[in-house]
């Protein structure tokens, strides 16, 4: 672990420089702890570091550093995570939402339907919300839905589109530009501005995909906009 | 209380509502937003005897016109846009007393770029996770407050006339086509070649025109540089000059996202971070590294 100052008010933690979910955990257990301190102003955690806001008037940032070290050595930040939220995402993968499929499959060479099987096999974990609004960033996808990103980014892509780059499967939150491959789209609502915590996801949530049909993709629409759409959730105990 | 409804008639190049920001919902990647230049936010709500937290309009480049219903108090700081009153020219870092149906326009600003508008009273506007500031790249949300469009309007519950005040002539930050920010070493400092960093530090950059309250784009670009590796992306904060791929120097500014994977050079000085905010497209600017102390 290494505690470094980031700018006059801010500290960067970072931990192996690896996308993974033992690292990652380190990463939560640090940001759980930080988080109930008022003497930190605001927290990012993402797949390897978590950057911490240091408020001066309570605290100076030689001081801060020397607290989070201690903080870091008051329990094993390497155990795995506790209370873990599993979530399934009800994805539609049909031609109309999956705009990049027929480059995602010559890029994997694998057929649409494989494709579609592979993504909703494995689970993947939330690893770090940011870009604009709390892109959510999930990974690690399996090495055969590893594709490059588009060569030149969409001005617009649609708010619940599920897309492919790199390591990592995404989720966009709102419209946004962007230049993942997008394979599908989720109409549960990921970003609503009328709540206090308006990201659906969080940090360390795990989420896994399941395929559904267009008038089912519409059939949640109308639940949301009736306010009796239950998201697919369970708590790890 | 009475209260005053403030018309934005033209909006100019891009003029918000803006305070102090969302510092605290990073972790949600909610970019912090807020004023881009705080000294002259504050001294703007310290010449109408304000709360310092006082949400202030600021307009970039080209000013708005923007009508008063009521009689109120306002003060004008940062770049000079040549405000007007009812055509009449008024001064800048003082109070002004406006009365019902004023008009007050801006032109554009020929140093600087961000020039602030407070007005005595509390402000009744469009509020989200505890702040007034308008977030450049979300759009379309209806309870997210965004820029000022012509015909917009919002109102201040005007509090009693203050006494006049005028801010020292000689405290008033100059504004230049030429700027030298003074930078601390950021974390991936270190990994950069000595030829790259003399190379950041001896030469001369020019503000690109792709330039936002998200960031500055710098024109040049570093010599000899490529990057081909992609670093684990990870927290950024506003006064982080990252460098592209392929040496491009960029300044993240109030509206940065919260996460990004380019190497982060250095970091902008809190004292210099305001007068970076009135940089506009090419003016010139050169970076000083100093001791963090």
């Amino acid at each position: 672990m290494k505690i470094e100052p980031f700018g006059q008010s801010a500290v960067l933690i970072s931990f192996e420089n690896e996308i993974d979910r033992a690292v990652h955990n380190k990463v939560i257990h640090l940001y759980e702890r930080c988080k109930r301190h008022p003497e930190f102003t605001f927290l990012i955690p993402a797949y390897q570091s978590l950057t911490l806001g240091v408020d001066l008037n309570a605290i100076d940032l030689t001081n801060a550093l020397q607290f989070i070290q201690q903080l870091a050595q008051e329990e094993d930040l390497s155990q795995t995570l506790r209370h873990v939220r599993k979530i399934t995402l009800p994805v539609c993968y049909a031609p109309a939402f999956a705009t990049d499929m027929p480059q995602v499959e010559a890029l994997t060479q694998m057929d649409f339907k494989d494709i579609i099987q592979e993504h909703q096999t494995h689970s993947y974990r939330v690893f770090m919300l940011g870009f604009v609004a709390g892109f959510a960033y999930l990974g690690k996808l399996p090495q055969v839905l590893q594709v490059a990103r588009k060569a030149t980014p969409e001005k617009r892509v649609l708010a619940g589109s599920i897309g492919l780059a790199g390591l990592q499967t995404g989720i966009y939150p709102v419209d946004a530009p962007g230049g993942w491959q997008i394979i599908g789209r989720t109409p549960v609502s990921i970003f609503d501005a009328s709540k206090d915590n308006p990201n659906f996801l969080r940090t360390g949530d795990e989420v896994s995909f399941r395929a559904i049909s267009e008038d089912e993709f519409r059939l949640i629409e109308i639940k949301q906009e009736a306010g009796i759409y239950e998201p697919e959730l369970e708590k790890d105990a | 209380m009475p209260k005053t409804i403030v018309t934005i008639k033209e909006p100019g190049l891009y003029t918000s509502i803006q305070d102090n920001g969302r510092t605290g919902h990073q972790h949600q990647g909610i970019p912090f937003g807020g004023v881009m230049d705080k000294e002259s936010y504050h001294i703007a709500n310290q010449l109408v005897d304000n709360p310092i937290d006082t949400p202030v309009l600021e307009m970039t480049l080209k000013g708005a016109i923007i009508e008063f219903d009521k009689s109120c108090q306002i003060a004008i700081t940062g770049a000079n846009m040549q405000p007007s009153l009812n055509n009449e020219p008024v001064g800048s870092y003082t109070t002004l007393n406006v009365q019902a149906k004023d008009i007050l326009r801006f032109g554009q600003a020929k140093q600087g770029c961000r020039t602030y508008v407070a007005i005595r009273g509390e402000w009744k506007a469009k509020k989200w996770l505890g702040s007034f500031s308008a977030i450049s790249q979300m759009k379309d949300h209806k309870n997210i407050p965004c820029a000022l469009q012509a015909a917009d309007s919002f109102s201040v519950e005007v509090f009693p006339f203050t006494e006049q005040r005028t801010y020292p002539i000689q405290k008033i930050s100059l504004f230049s086509n030429c700027y030298v920010i003074r930078v601390i070493s950021g974390p991936e400092f270190h990994l950069f070649h000595s030829d790259t960093l003399l190379n950041f530090f001896d030469r001369t950059f020019t503000v690109s025109t792709d330039s936002n309250r998200m960031g500055y784009r710098l024109e040049e670009k570093l010599e000899a540089y490529s990057n081909a590796v992609e670093k684990i992306s990870s927290g950024i904060i506003p006064g982080t000059v990252q460098i592209t791929h392929d040496g491009q120097p960029i300044i993240l500014m109030a509206d940065t996202q919260t996460t990004g994977g380019y190497p982060r050079l250095v970091n902008v000085i809190h004292e210099d971070i305001g007068f970076a905010a009135q940089m506009k497209p090419g003016d010139e600017v050169r970076f000083m590294l100093v001791n963090p102390e």
